[in-house]
């Protein structure tokens, strides 16, 4: 308890000796963890948006005459040769066209004078989970525009498409900017922290003629360190959770993030990326003692 | 009174520090000791003279492992310095006190801070180091000084904060050099009451000095350094 309470008051009196690069080393923790973060929010969000876009992906078959449902059955089963179906369901000129008056609202009157017969019979096709990627889309979309009767097949491939390589990008992106985190805290910490302990030379020196042990040297600066990865860590998370705030608030009625549910990084992440940021940081400290102690 | 001069007080005390045919060269070739040998008992307090450059600073810095000699044998309290790990050193250097001829001050912390750090280094608690160090403040009158920057002192002042944080956990051995240089003859009068006391008190101390007035007449035994040979 003692010993405890002693290391805690010599790492106020070497922070307080240098605070200066000690709020430097801070500010760049909190700013590579609010870095890092900030876009793992967002690859978080957009991988959960994609799950989402998936189950309500469909394929639509357009086909040159109606169906009858003997012929309605065999053409379930020639679909559910490629893969797993979760559902088919077939929809008819007067179906669509009912479909097509609901979204048009105030102007449906526009369809007034139309036969519903203008409009195709068409398959929709809600594919199981296994084949919901985009290559294996495709090749399914391939697959159905080879089946007797069909006339074309849609499925927001552009869109698709352009949605998975933006998650690929983010995830470039969190790589990097992980990375990033992984070496500035390290560097700047150990850097930091030689740099103090380089400044109190004269006092470790005199402390070390008084009969310090290591660990009397060694634990404040220990300490240094993990308060570094906490505060960093803990105040980056926190300005992270202002700035979530703070974008939701104003940008909730853009359309685009209208469609799902933004959330914020779920409480295991955090505190993932809080270790990490300790566990560093720590470890930086203990780098910048090793050598210090060598001599 | 018993004693004579340069021979141990009382053969039953074992010694505390031993030294045996010491030499040390400072790189490339000076000759700061030469085959020099001495022992100071357990509670003894010696006088360590000679003229500046005989070695005196030398001899101290080989005892609390400073400096390490170049050949011959040093032990304290029965540890043979040349075999210690480096975590006994440390423990062995928290049961020795030394004034340092340079103080070795740190300019920056307060006196009461550079006082308690011994204390500190061997976690003392707080109430303990607060009533030692303001007793030896008082007792070399420096207690108004206390909150000062050690840096901002007096040469005498700071050979006074110097002293007291040798005496500050009641070393084992107390190794003082040239404690008197800086001081005037009432404080030299303090800072030997101090030494008297812990000496009753059972620690060992070694005096390097060439101030005669404090050895004069006294019926300690002394060890004259002269060129790096003990006379
Ligand atoms: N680090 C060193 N490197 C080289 N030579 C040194 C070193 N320290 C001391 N010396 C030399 O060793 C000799 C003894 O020095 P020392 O400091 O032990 O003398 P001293 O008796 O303490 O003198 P003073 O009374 O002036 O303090 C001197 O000739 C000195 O120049
Ligand atoms: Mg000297």
């Amino acid at each position: 308890m003692r010993f405890a309470l002693f290391i805690f008051t010599q790492t106020l009196r070497n922070i307080r000796h240098s605070w200066g690069v000690q709020l430097m080393t801070l500010l760049t923790v909190i700013l590579s963890v609010l870095i890092f973060s900030f876009f793992y929010l967002i690859y978080s969000n957009m991988l959960q948006a994609g799950e989402k876009f998936g189950e309500e992906l469909r394929l639509t078959v357009y086909l040159q005459a109606s169906l009858s449902p003997a012929q309605q059955q065999e053409f379930t089963e020639k679909v559910a040769a490629f893969g797993k179906v979760d559902r088919i369901s077939f929809i008819t000129p007067e179906q669509a066209f009912q479909r097509l008056a609901r979204q048009l609202g105030n102007d449906s009157d526009v369809l007034a004078d139309l036969n519903p017969a203008f409009l195709p019979f068409s398959a929709e096709i809600y594919p199981h989970k296994d084949i919901r990627n985009l290559t294996r889309i495709k090749e399914f979309a391939e697959y159905l525009k080879n089946l007797p009767g069909a006339q074309k097949v849609q499925y927001g491939q552009a869109w698709v498409e352009r949605f998975g390589h933006f998650v690929k990008l983010l995830r470039f992106i969190v790589i990097i900017s992980g990375t990033l985190l992984i070496l500035t805290t390290m560097f700047m910490v150990s850097n930091t922290l030689r740099l103090t302990l380089f400044a109190r030379q004269d006092e470790l020196k005199v402390l070390r003629y008084l009969g310090a042990t290591n660990s009397y040297i060694k634990g404040p600066v220990l300490i240094e360190g993990f308060a570094l990865g906490l505060f960093g860590a803990g105040l980056g998370l926190a300005a992270l959770f202002f700035l979530f705030q703070w974008i939701r608030n104003h940008f909730s009625s853009a359309g685009f993030l209208q469609l799902f549910e933004l959330r914020f990084l779920p409480m295991t992440n955090s505190a993932i990326i809080l270790l990490g940021s300790i566990m560093l940081c720590t470890l930086g400290s203990l780098l910048s003692i090793r050598r210090l102690l060598k001599k | 009174m018993l004693e004579t001069l340069n021979q141990p007080p009382a053969a039953a005390s074992p010694a505390l520090v031993e030294v045996v045919k010491v030499t040390k060269i400072y790189p490339p070739d000076v000759v700061a000791l030469k085959n020099v040998s001495l022992s100071a008992a357990k509670g003894e307090l010696v006088f360590l003279t000679g003229p500046s450059g005989a070695g005196k600073t030398t001899l101290l810095k080989l005892l609390c492992r400073q400096e390490i000699p170049t050949k011959g044998l040093i032990e304290i309290d029965g540890n043979d310095l040349n075999n210690l790990s480096d975590n006994d050193i440390q423990k062995l250097r928290q049961r020795i006190g030394v004034a340092y001829q340079d103080f070795k001050l740190l300019p920056r912390l307060s006196v009461f801070q550079n006082i308690a750090m011994p204390m500190e280094v061997q976690f003392k608690s707080p109430g303990e180091i607060r009533s030692r160090v303001t007793e030896l403040l008082e007792k070399l009158g420096i207690r108004e000084k206390q909150h000062k920057p050690a840096g901002k002192l007096s040469r005498g002042e700071q050979q006074r904060v110097a002293i007291a944080r040798a005496a500050a956990s009641s070393p084992l051995l107390l190794l003082a050099d040239e404690p008197t240089g800086n001081l005037d003859a009432a404080t030299t009068g303090l800072v030997m009451a101090l030494f008297q006391e812990l000496n009753d008190n059972g620690s060992t101390i070694i005096i390097a000095t060439h101030d005669e007035s404090i050895y004069q007449g006294s019926n300690h035994r002394k060890f004259e350094l002269k060129q790096g040979e003990l006379f």
